[in-house]
This record gives structure tokens, C-alpha cells and sequence, in this order.
């Protein structure tokens, strides 16, 4: 006997999977949860540590990691970068699953759900797209599966104008429906929305403005009526956020136990914070946000200044939190008498940075040290977050409907002309102070270019938006924290060393 | 033909001549009967009746008392008169010192009865003193011959032959005598073992086989790593470890065996020996030989010992009092929550002697039909880690039955294995040395102290103790049943069929309290899987002598199918009490929402198809010529590459036998070896390591439910093929003086080639970024020498000692080709606080496997803080990736050897080294410990007081910490006696004392230089703290 085939029993081959219609829904689900993998920690971090919004200083060598997030604040990174890697293999591999999704579901049977799901997985190509164009320029475009020759670079420009037409024959096609049954799923309105984005970038992304083409795909998301802003704007980030978020348009939905990656209440928070937020686990003190961002949220009765935490830490119940230390623990550098002496210190949160050490951009870590920088609490910490991952349970919006009025008024004030929805004439100041009500903010009339970006920076802090908004607004060269670098070549971030040896093909960005 | 009628249906015999009877019976069965008819003539038999017997029998019944008998040779029966025998008595002596030898096997010839001597050399047994020739054996000795000649006492001198060279050999699928062997085989006999507390049979063999490189821990539970003429794969585990056949059965899980019912273990070395193991044989093989009753013997032994083992080294923490100074010379303080006023030792709160003991009690007998043997063995070890414990019992049975006149041996044979494993958490070593000793093992309110806040596993390792268990209950089953038969002279043809059955239960309970698994109020992990192997080995052997050719043929087929990781994981938390543990797991009640733990075990089927010849020629008993080959086929590969093909070839020329060596009288042997073969190596792979996969993908929301997703894990690769091995092989055999000096060299060349590495792909297009294929290439070179003297050997005083010398020299060749390429792999990434990403080694052509990269420490600058040496030559404080430097590597330049034995009298005596040189060891553990930065929240070794507190880059890891890993280690003192038992029911009765691991010479710091050489990262000292140990073990053997 020489036969070697032997039996798979326990496995998912090619030969044995998808067969049935809940084995397409099954095989559908990689597009989603490589997107979930990601979004929060790894993405999240090469745009907003880059930024003015969050930073991850070192604390007595924790925190340090090989200088990882100081690069990304101080704009020092280089191809070797590790989360520069993974997120190239990220959203590449994002585009390389939606393709062979879409060389699966070319063979399943004919039906009318068949289209839309096509749709579904080109929008979602789509969305990939979008992040590698916007953090790495100049990427190949891939639309087999099936191709296995090194692939060529495409320009910028060519990158933007496939995702355009992709988004543009995938819009007849997708669900219009919102709420439970297409919820995380990528519907027409945020086809629209993402092109709105794109159009509101385009001097970037081809140098040509399209404001006028932003507007009007703002206004098919505002026309079609399908969200509202939410009342409540907490309510958006709350862990028990979902399809009942009017306002969410396209959101990452996370889950302590099964759908893991939301590390919020991991990274930013304070041991002694545990109490009043019931938490099962000591949270980290790694990141916090920089002063000079944080007093941007000064308007008065602002329920947006609540996501933050500074000064003086009480617990629900008013109470001060203490902190029990001695003098010494308290303020390494202490020099008075007794520094043994024990101690009770209420936490207080300050707004300045001070480092021990310039070069590896360390706090140290005594109880002064671990209380600096503001911390977030924007996606509000989560009492279920299983203590052992520490993945939290509040969902990410990518695209909501408060962006796409901020990036309508943008255009506006860049050079579109105001269009009526519904019968109302929508101007900058309009779409504004729609946003600014809802926060119960004073209302603005005559908003400039810069505050446009001090509103954007207000509503959408820390929902992975910052580093896009400053490059298009030319602040992403400017000086913050401990960051002087002012390179314009940082407006894209370098294509990894690893994937230039894999893909010789490939031709490293300028600067890099 | 001739048995065409064994049974006799009916035969109805009269009162009257024997003759008429024979006539009759002839007539009835058609069986052949000779005799001669005037010597029975006078012989009558009375009237009896025979219904469905056998012509034996019935001649036997017809025989009884006529003082004639019958033998049956192939198929005739020939009666004739049977011989008068006596009982004839004797000794046995050794030839050249004239002490009475023990344990010598005497048998008639041409029959099957036989005795051995007592522990006087003495021996009775019946024999026809007029025609009868005595034949004696005995191992290490010629086979002695007497013709009785009417002496009814007789004493005979054997010849000692310490060359061995009549010594059984086992090599594949046969055996043949070390004089005969072509390649580079060691064969280690039980006496020369190492003694001690061992649970698998590797550890019998270190430091005896040169060229074998057997690393251990001291962990009850670890498995030793072996490495045999160096590294020749990239992957680990079993990738990396020999293939071992245990009594002709091949991959039979070698836990079966207990380390006391072993005879003999031969390692095959060279690829002319191991080719006829083909695809599984790139590593070498070991052939375990298994006590077996031979013919005419009869015993029942017992062995046993206990033991006491302690920590023979650790690391030199600060106690409580030691670390307070340091911080407050260093103007810093502890965290008022560190400070209880304690002085906790750590290691001595989870510590213990770790007693063990075993039994081994094994029987055997057998006639020229039948041979049956059993054995029982009991292993008892407890670890010195609290809870950390072996237990075992392994039972095994072998009945062998002979028939139709020897043409057909049956055989079977049942082992079975049980033991329970009990694990203390990994987390234990690291934190018994770090955690800060200024604090109580409880708070006053009795429960553990813990600071669950600090991250990186700091946990209190009392606690990790006594609140987690992690058993695991394993049962091993191998039946094996093997036929041979005689088809005709010279030609044999053996089928071999085996089953092994594996069942796995694991449990975990992390208990309400423990720290592991904080806030779940309890949680257990259950687990049982079972794995089976069948193995179906076919073959034939044809021996033929003619004129001055001997010339021994085999062919073979043999199939075998592993089905492993039938079986299920799943978990519960939540359990509002501890007393049931994980027993039950439907008392616990999980978090809505949570998830249990199912793992990722799967069923795996590997098929294993073989076809396989070998071609023995010896001419004049002066050349030998072996010439193999095998085709393996293999169901994990690529489908383009299922089959290999592995030749080998070679030959020896006997010089001693040459005319002109004649007049060389003091030289016994002198014997050239040569061979060349090819090697394979599909050990250790996941059976579906070609195919694409799919796989759960992580969970995501569909329509107000989270539900999985599945995607593919795995690229297909069709082209993934076997890692090859050439390997050419020299060697010498040298015998001098009557054998009391033997001399083996051998020197070899290996080189591997297509070594499977997981190479990363680019992401578009394929859809995994790694993938494994066939790119690398690795040399090994070296030389080998064994050298066995027996300097002193009187009747009352012995002397052998014994040693042996290898050199490897290990070389990455090329990890890139075509398809895929990368400049070097970088490895070992050892996580030292504050260099995540930093890796410590790399493997790059033309460097060994284990290559040190290391920053190079330049000293302390005039604040005492680390600087090392910049890529540009220069001094930096901030080392980074790119100011690495090549620091050696951690290969041995040598490894070896040396143990003497001695007898005086009753007593004997046995003293072992052994040792390594010219390797690096990189101390990673003192390097993450030494930090003195963190004094305020860990305890330091003592070399931390040497050292600026301010000084962050003291634990970087770097060349301060790479030290020099050559030792000489003291590794076993035996001393026995023997005590003389009068009486004939006591054969031999040993007590004995053994002591291991008693003396270690080396430079290197830290707890043991033995470091684990398996894997892709050798000589790294990281987080390596089960503590090595010194034992003491009394021990007994008797034979009755």
C-alpha cells in the first residue's frame, strides 16, 4: 500500500468550506475582525502618538519599549519601527482578505444578498485602502487573490482614485438600512462619508481640492436622514454603546471576552482610580494627553471637558482618593527631614510632563511622576473589562455623523459654496453650532479655519483622527510636548524595512 | 508437505510390537518415522487410543519408557535411543586472573537445556558424558567450548575479549557484532549506565557516547535535550532529537521503558547506519535493547533505591536587611506598602529536599518452546520545587512462543505506562529570586501578600504554590506482536505489528485566591486527548554463506499511521467554593459573556509509508560492504514532494586479518570504516504543515449577535519537501594487548541541506506573511575518539577505565535561495526590561547556530553608569540595534567523558566525569536581575551592590553578561557491595551508594553552566532557575 492521503477530520479546508449560507457569513468575518485586531491599539497609535493628543512617556524604564512610543511623539521613527510594520501587514492583509473573500463569494450561488455582499467586501477593500494611502502614500493596488508575482507601486494619486471608484460602484449596491442588522457593516452612507473624507483631503492625497465634492457627499449622508446626533455625546463611547448610537455610522464593535482590542481603560488610566470605576484590574499608568492640547477644552459648560481627568481625584461618593507613601515615594528628589516619613496624598493629575531623563523621555515613576499627564476618559472605563487581557467592552466609532458636519463646515470655510438639507441652508457656523449644542458649549458665529480645527480636536479627541486633521491643516509640523522635529517628509510614514527585502519592488518614501 | 497431517484424527493402537504401532501411525497421519527396526524389536506397547493429537504427542505417548526418544528435523522423525545423562558439575574461570566468573551461561549442544553459573562460577547440569560438548558465554568474554570427554567435573578458563568485538550490535531491523559494523555505532552496555534518579533513558547515556550532547535539567518533569553530532535543523524539539526504535519498534514513546530493564542501548551515529531509518534518521538513532529471557534461564530480580536530593547552587539574593542598606546608601527608600519589617527568603519558602524512590521487580524463564519475561517498575520523584513531582509505574509482559519445530516465533509483548506529573507555576523561579524579601508571606488578615498592580508577573511565589495545581495524568499502552518464520534455509521473513496508545488528562485549577487568575473566583482547564500510533513493519532476511562469501540481504516494507489530539479543553470559573477544585466543573458559573477555553489541539493524521533493502557482503571475513537504501513517503509534505529517497553505502577492511599482519600479534583488531549516506529529517512536524487551513479568524458582530469568523492560517506550500543530510563518515577500530586497550576514532562530515525555516512572505499577495519552506544549508564537522583501557586486572583487583573526546564544529552554510532570502535571522529576543525587540542572537552564514550579536560593554563611566561600544567604534550610553556586534557563539568546542570502574573483591567502585569547553553561556538571568534602578520594588543579586543605582543600562544585556561556559563536572560516585549470600536461592545481592552531581568546576556565575543546547537558541541562561540539584541515592539489586 502506498496511499498517503490520509483523512482531515477536524479541520477547514479549502475542499470542505464555505458550503452553506452560514459558512459564507462565517467566511465574511475575517474582514471584520483584522480590522478589530488593530484599530485601537496598533493604528490608533501611528495617528495620535504622533500627535499632540496622546503620549506614552516612560516611567523609570517601564514604558520604555525600545523607545517606540517616543519616536512616534518625537517624529523619529524609522522603517524599522515596529508598529509601522505591523500595521503595513495590518491593512495589508485586511486587503488581502476582503480579495479572497471576493474570489469565494464569485462563486457562490447567484442571489440578490450575493451583490451587496460583494459590495460589502469592496467597500471594506476600500476602507483599507484608505488607511495605507493615508499613512504610507505610494502602496500597491491588489484586487486577486490569485496573483502571486510581486506586486508594483502605485502613486498616491492613482491609490486615492481606485478607492474612489471602488466606493462609487459599491454605493448602488450596499444596505441603507442602519440600526442592529447592518451594524459594523459597511452601509451606502459610509461610502458616502469616506469619500467625504477623501474629497475634504484631497490637496494632500492629489494635490487637487474637491470641497465642493465633499459637500455634496455630506449632504448625501445628511439628506438621507438615516442618523441624528446623539443627546448625549458620553453616550457615544459608553461600554454599552451599539446599534442604538444614532449618530455611528461605521463603528469597530469590541468585547472584553470575544471580540478583544480595546485596551482604553488598560493604557490610560491610575491604580488608584480602580475603586471608582469598579474595576477587576489595575489599570496601567502608561498614556495621557499633552497640556497644550488639553486647554483647548476651555469652553465653559462643555460636556466634552469631562473626558478628561486633571487636578484632584475624588472617588463617586466625593471622598479624596488617597494615596498612602512616604516622602521619598512621593517625590523621589525629596530633600527635606525624615524622607521615610509616612504620608497620605491625594491623587491629583497634573497637566505638565517633567522628565528625569531627556533621552529616553522618562518621568520616573514616584507618585508624582505616575499622577502627571491628563488622563482620558473619553471612552469611559468599563467595569467588565476582564482583568487578566484587560480588553474593554466600549465599541469604536470610525465614522460618525458629527464628523461629517465638522468636515461639511470645513469644506465650506475652504471654498464650497453652502448647500440646503431638508430645507435648511447649511453654512460653517450652522454645522458648528450643532455640534456645539449637543456639547452645551457657547454657540460661535463667524468660526475661522483655526478654530474649525480646535473644534475638530474637542469633538473627535482620540478617535484616530488627529494626525489626518493637523497634516491637512500644515500644523503637523509644528513643535509640541518634547517633539521639535518639523520634516514635512514625517507626513507619511516610511514603508518597513521588512516588506522592502520581501518586495524588492518596492521604493522607500523620500526622507526615509 | 511434510505437515500435512500434524494432527492425528483417530488412531486406535494395540497390545503388541512398537514397530506395529509406529507402522500404524505412519499409515495414519502420513508422517515421516525413521528408525531403526532391530533395535525396537523387542519393544511392546499396550493397547491405547489417540483422538485429535498430534504425531509428537502420540509418539511421545508410544515412547514413554522404551529409553528411546525422537527429534523432529524438518518433518521426519527419527527415533533413536536415548542418552544416558548425569549430572555434571563445574566451574568457569577467567583465563588470565583466574577469578571465578559469575553469570555464565552453559548449555549442551544441540539441545536447549542449560544452567549459568552462581556467584562462585559454579554450575550443574545433566548431560550424556560420553557425547555430549559443553558451550559457555558470557559477555565481554569468547565463547569457551568443552568436549566432556567422561569428566564428570570439569572446569574451563574463558578468554576475556575487552574488545567486545563478538558484542551484539542492534542495528536496523537487525543486528550483527561490533567486529562486523561498517559505520560509527556506540554500544553502551547497562553496567556501564549512569546511576541516579533518572525517568528517561537519555539520561543513562550522558557523557558516555561521544559526540552525544545530552543537556538536562532539574525538573523531575523536564525532558533532556540531545543533540547529536551537532545541530542540523532550525526547528526545535523533536526536530532536533534522535529517533529511537525500542526493540525493533520505531517512535515507540521511550517512557515505556524504565531506565532498569534496559540491557543495552546502541546509538547510531553515521548516515551508512541510520540511512535504513531514512526520513527520521538525520538526527542519528538509538536502539533501546529491552532485558529479554533467552533459552534454559530462569530469574527474578529486584532493584530499587531511594533517594535525597538538595539544591547544589543558587543565586546569591540580598536578604532583607542587605537590600534596605543598599537603598539607604543610595539615598532611596521602599514603598511604605514593601515594608513589613520581614526577611523572607523566598527560595527557602518554596523549596524542599526532594525525596524519590524506585522499585523494579523482573522475572523471566522459558524452555526451547516458550520464554516469557515481566516487569513492574515504581517511580516515585519529588522535585525540590514544592509540589513539583513524577510519579510512575510502568508494567511490561513479553511471551514468545516457538512451533511447528522452530520454523515459526511468535512474539508479544505489552508495556504500559501511568504517571502523574505535578507542575508548579513557571512563575515560581522568578519571582523566589526577585520578589522583595521586605515583606510578610500574608497580611494579617491572613491573606497572601500580593500587589497585583505591578505588572510583569510579579507575583508572590508562596501564593503561586499554594493556590494553583496543574496535574497531568498520562497512560501509555504499546502491544506489539511480531511473527517470524523460515520459509527455507537461510530465508527469513518477520512481520512486526504494534499499536501505542496515549491518553492525556490534564488539569489546571487556579484556585479563588490565586493570583493567575485574578477576580474569577476560581478557574480550571480541562483537558483529555489521546494519540495512537500504528506501526506495521515487514521484512525479509536472507544470510548465505558460500565458499569465502557471507553475504546477508534484507528487504522491507513497513506503513505507519499517527493519530494525535483526539480529545477536547474547555474551562469554567467561578466557584463560590475551592473544595471540589476543577473537579466539577458544571459548580462553577462563569461571567456572562465568558468564553470557555477549548484550545487549539486538533486530530492530526500523519501517514508514513517505507520501503527499505540493505546488502551485507563480507568477504574472507576481511572486506565488508554494506550497501542501503530507503524510499519514505510522507503524508505531511507537499503534494509535489511526498517521497525521498535515502542511499547509503559502506564498507570496512578488517587489516588484522591480513597475512601480513600475522607476526603483529599484539594486535587483536585492527579495522578501517568508510561510509557515505543520506538522511532525512520529518520528525517534529505538525502532519498538516503543506495544506491551507482554515481556522477560527476571532469573533465579530453580525446582526446583534458576536459569532466566529473563519479564514485561512496557513499558505499551502506543495513544494515543502524533507531537510536532506549527507553525512561522510571515517572511523578506526583498534584492539591491543589481549583487548586491554581499544581505541575507536571516527571523523565525520555533515552537511544538511533544505532546512525548513518559516520564512515571512510578503503580505499581498499571500495571505499569512510566513510561510515554511526549504532554503537553509548547515555543516558539521567533527572528530570523534573513544578509548577503553583495562590498566590493572588481577583475581582480586580490577581497573577499566574508559574516555571519550568529540569535536563539533557547527556552521550555518546559507539560509537563501531563489525564492527566499534574508540576510540573517535575528533570534532570541530574551524580554530584559527595556529592550523589547532586542534580540541576542542570529543565525547568518558562516556562523554557528547560536551566534551571540551583543552590545559590547565598554565599562562604567565616571558615574557608574553602563556604556558600550557604538556601531562607528565610538562610546554610547544608548545602545541601539544597530550597535550590535558579533561575541562568539555557543557551541562546544569539546565535549567529554572519562569514567573508571573498579572491583576489589566484593566491592566496587565507579567514579564518572565529565565536561564541556570552548563554549559561551549569555547569564541573561543575572542581567534582568541586576537592576538596580528597580531596588525600591525587587530584590538584587549580590553583584548589585557594585553598581550605581542610577545606572538604568546595568541590566542591557550585553557582553558583560556573555561568560565563559566550559565546567568539569564530578558527575557520579558509585561504591557497591556485593554480599555473599550462601545458600542456592540468593544469586547476587548488591548494595550500593551513589552520589551525583558532587563537584562542579567552572568560571561561569550563574546556577549551573548546563544550559539547554536544544532548540534555536542555545547557551542562553534566561529565567533557567529550576535549581540544579545534588543527590544521594542507596540503592539494591538482587537476582534470584
Amino acid at each position: 500500500c502506498t496511499k498517503l492521503d490520509v483523512k482531515v477530520e477536524s479541520e477547514y479546508t479549502s475542499d470542505n468550506f464555505p458550503t452553506t449560507a452560514d459558512g459564507f457569513i462565517a467566511a465574511s468575518g475575517p474582514m471584520y475582525t483584522q480590522l478589530s485586531s488593530k484599530y485601537a491599539v496598533d493604528y490608533w497609535r501611528l495617528q495620535e502618538l504622533s500627535t499632540d493628543e496622546a503620549i506614552i512617556p516612560a516611567r523609570d524604564g517601564n514604558y520604555e519599549d525600545g523607545g517606540q512610543y517616543r519616536f512616534l511623539h518625537k517624529h523619529t521613527w524609522t522603517k524599522d519601527h515596529p508598529t509601522v510594520k505591523s500595521v503595513w501587514q495590518w491593512a495589508f492583509s485586511g486587503v488581502t482578505t476582503c480579495n479572497r473573500i471576493l474570489t469565494l463569494f464569485q462563486k457562490a450561488p447567484e442571489s440578490k444578498s450575493k451583490q451587496t455582499s460583494l459590495a460589502e467586501v469592496r467597500t471594506m477593500r476600500a476602507l483599507y485602502y484608505f488607511f495605507l494611502m493615508d499613512l504610507f502614500g505610494k502602496v500597491p493596488i491588489i484586487t486577486s487573490f490569485d496573483n502571486t508575482s510581486l506586486p508594483e507601486q502605485s502613486s498616491r494619486e492613482a491609490v486615492f482614485t481606485f478607492i474612489e471608484k471602488e466606493l462609487k460602484e459599491s454605493l448602488p449596491l450596499l444596505n441603507t438600512k442602519t440600526g442592529q442588522v447592518t451594524y459594523s457593516k459597511p452601509v451606502k452612507w459610509f461610502a458616502f462619508a469616506l469619500l467625504e473624507k477623501m474629497y475634504l483631503n484631497a490637496v494632500v492625497y492629489t494635490g487637487r481640492p474637491m470641497y465642493t465634492e465633499a459637500v455634496a457627499m455630506a449632504d448625501s449622508v445628511l439628506a438621507g436622514g438615516a442618523y441624528t446626533l446623539d443627546d448625549n455625546f458620553i453616550n457615544i463611547f459608553t461600554p454599552d454603546n451599539g446599534p442604538q448610537v444614532k449618530e455611528t455610522i461605521f463603528a469597530i464593535p469590541y468585547d472584553t471576552y470575544q471580540i478583544k482590542g480595546n485596551q482604553f481603560s488598560r493604557f490610560g488610566l491610575h491604580p488608584a482610580l480602580v475603586d471608582k470605576y469598579s474595576l477587576l484590574f489595575r489599570p496601567s499608568i502608561a498614556m495621557s494627553t499633552i497640556a497644550s492640547f488639553y486647554e483647548k477644552f476651555n469652553l465653559t459648560g462643555d460636556i466634552r471637558n469631562n473626558t478628561w481627568l486633571e487636578g484632584k481625584q475624588f472617588n463617586s461618593d466625593g471622598s479624596p482618593i488617597m494615596i498612602s507613601t512616604t516622602n521619598k515615594g512621593l517625590d523621589n528628589n525629596y530633600a527635606g527631614s525624615d524622607p521615610g516619613a509616612k504620608i497620605s496624598w491625594q491623587l491629583s493629575f497634573s497637566k505638565e510632563l517633567k522628565l528625569r531623563v531627556d533621552s529616553s523621555m522618562d518621568l520616573g515613576n514616584d507618585e508624582l511622576a505616575k499622577a502627571s499627564g491628563v488622563r482620558g476618559i473619553k471612552f469611559c472605563p468599563d467595569k467588565n473589562t476582564e482583568a487578566q487581557d484587560r480588553n474593554s467592552n466600549n465599541d469604536v466609532p470610525v465614522m460618525r455623523l458629527a464628523d461629517v458636519m465638522l468636515m461639511k463646515a470645513e469644506a465650506i470655510l475652504r471654498g464650497a459654496a453652502p448647500t440646503a438639507v431638508k430645507g435648511e441652508l447649511q453654512t460653517a457656523d450652522v454645522l458648528v453650532n450643532k455640534i456645539r449644542a449637543r456639547a452645551h458649549a457657547p454657540l460661535i458665529s463667524g468660526i475661522t479655519l483655526d478654530g474649525m480645527l480646535d473644534e475638530r480636536a474637542r469633538e473627535m479627541a482620540w478617535e484616530a483622527w488627529r494626525r489626518n486633521d493637523l497634516i491637512r491643516f500644515n500644523k503637523f509640523e509644528s513643535a509640541w510636548g518634547f517633539k521639535t522635529d518639523g520634516n514635512a517628509f514625517h507626513r507619511v510614514y516610511p514603508i518597513p524595512a521588512s516588506e522592502l527585502t520581501l518586495n524588492p519592488k518596492l521604493v522607500q518614501n523620500t526622507g526615509y | 508437505a511434510q505437515q500435512k497431517s500434524a494432527i492425528v484424527q483417530e488412531l486406535h493402537v494395540g497390545a503388541g510390537p512398537l514397530t506395529s504401532a509406529l507402522g500404524l501411525l505412519r499409515q495414519q497421519s502420513g508422517a515421516n518415522i525413521m528408525y531403526d527396526a532391530n533395535s525396537l524389536k523387542h519393544l511392546t506397547v499396550k493397547a491405547q487410543d489417540f483422538r485429535g493429537q498430534s504425531v509428537e504427542d502420540v509418539l511421545r505417548q508410544l515412547l514413554k519408557g522404551t529409553g528411546f526418544s525422537f527429534s523432529a528435523t524438518e518433518g521426519v522423525f527419527i527415533i533413536k535411543k536415548e542418552k544416558a545423562t548425569v549430572p555434571v558439575t563445574g566451574t568457569v574461570t577467567d583465563e588470565e586472573t583466574g577469578a571465578r566468573l559469575p553469570g555464565v551461561s552453559v548449555l549442551v549442544k544441540g539441545n536447549t537445556q542449560g544452567s549459568i553459573t552462581n556467584g562462585e562460577g559454579a554450575f550443574t547440569l545433566q548431560a550424556d558424558l560420553h557425547g555430549d560438548t559443553l558451550l559457555f558465554s558470557s559477555l565481554g568474554y569468547k565463547p569457551g567450548r568443552l568436549v566432556l570427554n567422561g569428566q564428570q567435573l570439569v572446569t574451563i578458563r574463558l578468554k576475556s575479549d575487552a574488545s567486545m568485538l563478538n558484542s551484539v550490535v542492534v542495528v536496523g531491523y537487525g543486528q550483527t557484532t561490533k567486529g562486523d559494523l561498517t559505520g560509527a555505532v556506540s554500544h553502551v552496555s547497562s553496567e556501564n549506565f549512569n546511576t541516579g534518579v533518572f525517568s528517561s533513558p537519555e539520561q543513562l547515556l550522558q557523557g558516555k557516547v561521544p559526540g552525544l550532547n545530552v543537556t538536562r535539567s532539574g525538573d523531575p518533569n523536564a525532558t533532556p535535550a540531545v543533540i547529536l553530532r551537532g545541530p542540523s535543523t532550525f526547528r526545535e524539539g523533536e526536530a532536533q532529537q534522535p529517533f529511537y526504535v525500542i526493540d525493533g519498534v520505531p517512535g515507540a514513546n521511550i517512557q515505556l521503558v524504565s531506565p532498569a530493564d534496559i540491557l543495552s542501548m546502541d546509538v547510531l551515529k553515521d548516515a551508512a547506519s541510520t540511512a535504513i531509518y531514512g526520513a527520521r534518521a538525520a538526527n542519528g538513532v538509538i536502539m533501546i535493547t529491552t532485558r529479554r529471557a533467552k533459552q534454559g534461564q530462569s530469574w527474578i530480580s529486584y532493584s530499587a533505591y531511594a533517594a535525597s536530593e538538595r539544591i547544589s547552587n543558587k543565586i546569591d539574593m540580598l536578604s532583607a536587611n542587605e537590600l534596605r542598606q543598599y537603598l539607604k546608601d543610595n539615598n532611596k527608600s521602599l514603598t511604605p506598602a514593601y515594608e513589613d519589617n520581614a526577611n523572607t527568603d523566598w527560595q527557602k519558602e518554596v523549596t524542599r529536599n526532594g525525596m524519590s524512590q524506585s522499585h523494579n521487580l523482573s522475572f523471566g524463564g522459558g524452555n526451547e518452546k516458550t520464554l516469557f519475561d515481566g516487569s513492574i517498575n515504581y517511580l516515585q520523584n519529588n522535585g525540590i520545587i514544592k509540589t513539583s513531582s513524577l510519579e510512575r509505574l510502568n508494567v511490561r509482559a513479553n511471551l514468545e512462543q516457538r512451533a511447528f519445530n522452530d520454523v515459526l516465533k511468535i512474539n508479544l509483548s505489552i508495556s504500559n505506562s501511568l504517571s502523574t506529573q505535578n507542575r508548579a507555576p513557571e512563575q515560581v523561579y522568578l519571582n523566589m529570586l526577585n520578589y522583595i524579601p521586605t515583606v510578610n508571606i500574608f497580611n494579617p488578615d491572613g491573606t497572601y501578600k500580593e500587589d497585583l498592580s505591578r505588572s510583569r508577573g510579579y507575583l508572590n511565589p508562596v501564593s503561586l504554590i499554594d493556590n494553583n495545581s496543574d496535574r497531568t495524568k498520562e497512560k501509555i499502552m504499546l502491544g506489539n506482536a511480531r511473527a517470524e518464520v523460515k520459509l527455507l534455509p537461510g530465508l527469513r521473513y518477520t512481520m512486526s505489528l504494534s499499536l501505542q496508545d496515549q491518553q492525556i488528562n490534564r488539569d489546571i485549577y487556579n484556585n479563588r485566591a490565586s493570583s493567575l487568575s485574578p477576580n474569577t473566583n476560581g478557574q480550571a482547564i480541562r483537558s483529555a486527548f489521546t494519540n495512537s500510533r500504528k506501526v506495521l513493519e515487514s521484512y525479509f532476511n536472507y544470510d548465505k554463506t558460500f565458499g569465502k562469501h557471507d553475504l546477508r540481504l534484507l528487504a522491507g516494507y513497513s506503513w505507519q499511521e499517527d493519530r494525535t489530539g483526539d480529545g477536547f479543553q474547555t474551562s469554567q470559573q467561578g466557584f463560590v467554593s475551592d473544595v471540589t477544585a476543577g473537579n466539577n466543573l458544571n459548580l462553577g458559573g462563569a461571567k456572562d459573556g465568558y468564553l470557555p477555553n477549548y484550545g487549539t489541539t486538533r486530530i492530526q493524521t500523519l501517514r508514513f509509508i517505507s520501503f527499505y533493502s540493505r546488502v551485507n557482503y563480507l568477504y574472507e571475513d576481511k572486506y565488508l560492504l554494506q550497501v542501503s537504501v530507503r524510499r519514505d513517503g510522507s503524508s505531511a509534505f507537499g503534494i509535489n514532494n511526498r517521497w525521498g529517497t535515502f542511499p547509503a553505502v559502506s564498507g570496512a577492511w578488517k587489516i588484522s586479518k591480513e597475512k601480513f599482519m600475522d607476526n603483529v600479534r599484539w594486535i587483536e583488531e585492527l579495522k578501517l570504516r568508510a561510509g557515505y549516506g543520506v538522511t532525512g529529517n520529518s520528525l517534529g512536524f505538525d502532519p498538516l504543515i503543506a495544506k491551507f487551513r482554515n481556522d477560527i479568524f476571532g469573533k465579530f458582530y453580525s446582526d446583534g449577535r458576536i459569532i466566529s469568523s473563519i479564514g485561512p492560517v496557513q499558505n499551502d506550500n506543495p513544494n515543502l519537501k524533507w531537510e536532506r543530510t549527507g553525512m561522510a563518515n571515517i572511523g578506526i577500530d583498534l584492539t591491543v594487548w589481549k583487548g586491554r586497550l581499544s581505541v575507536t576514532a571516527d571523523y565525520y562530515d555533515k552537511r544538511t541541506t533544505d532546512l525548513i525555516y518559516s520564512y515571512e512572505v510578503p503580505s499581498p499577495p499571500y495571505f499569512v506573511p510566513n510561510m515554511l519552506a526549504n532554503v537553509g544549508a548547515m555543516s558539521n564537522k567533527g572528530i570523534e575518539l573513544q578509548v577503553n583501557v583495562v590498566p590493572v586486572k588481577t583475581a582480586n583487583f580490577t581497573w577499566n577505565t574508559s574516555a571519550n573526546i568529540a569535536h563539533n564544529k557547527n556552521r550555518v552554510v546559507s539560509l537563501s535561495n531563489d525564492m527566499f532570502s534574508v540576510k540573517y535571522i535575528e533570534t532570541a529576543d530574551l524580554g530584559g526590561k527595556g529592550q523589547s525587540g532586542n534580540k541576542s542572537q542570529l543565525i547568518q552564514a558562516g556562523y554557528a547556530l547560536g551566534a551571540f550579536y551583543l552590545w559590547q560593554y565598554e565599562g562604567k563611566d565616571k558615574d557608574g553608569n553602563s556604556t558600550f561600544r557604538s556601531a562607528n567604534g565610538g562610546i554610547t550610553k544608548e545602545p541601539s540595534s544597530t550597535d550590535r556586534y558579533y561575541s562568539g557563539d555557543a557551541q562546544p568546542a569539546i565535549i567529554y567523558g572519562w569514567s573508571n570502574s573498579f572491583t576489589f573483591r566484593q566491592f566496587d567502585a565507579s567514579i564518572f566525569i565529565r565536561g564541556v569547553s570552548g563554549n559561551k553561556i549569555l547569564n541573561a538571568t543575572l542581567a534582568n536581575l541586576n537592576n538596580p534602578a528597580e531596588a525600591t520594588g525587587y530584590d538584587m543579586p549580590r553583584i548589585t551592590l557594585g553598581e550605581a543605582v542610577t545606572d538604568a543600562k546595568a541590566p542591557y544585556i550585553s557582553t558583560r553578561y556573555l561568560e565563559n561556559g566550559a565546567y568539569l563536572r564530578l558527575d557520579n560516585v558509585t561504591i557497591g557491595y556485593t554480599i555473599p549470600v550462601p545458600g542456592k536461592y540468593v544469586r547476587k545481592l548488591r548494595v550500593y551508594a551513589t552520589g551525583n552531581n558532587l563537584a562542579l568546576i567552572t568560571k561561569y556565575k550563574g546556577i549551573d553552566p548546563e544550559i539547554n543546547m536544544g532548540g534555536l537558541t542555545p547557551g542562553i541562561d534566561n529565567n533557567n532557575f529550576y535549581p540544579k540539584t545534588r543527590s544521594f541515592l542507596f540503592g539494591l539489586n538482587a537476582t534470584f
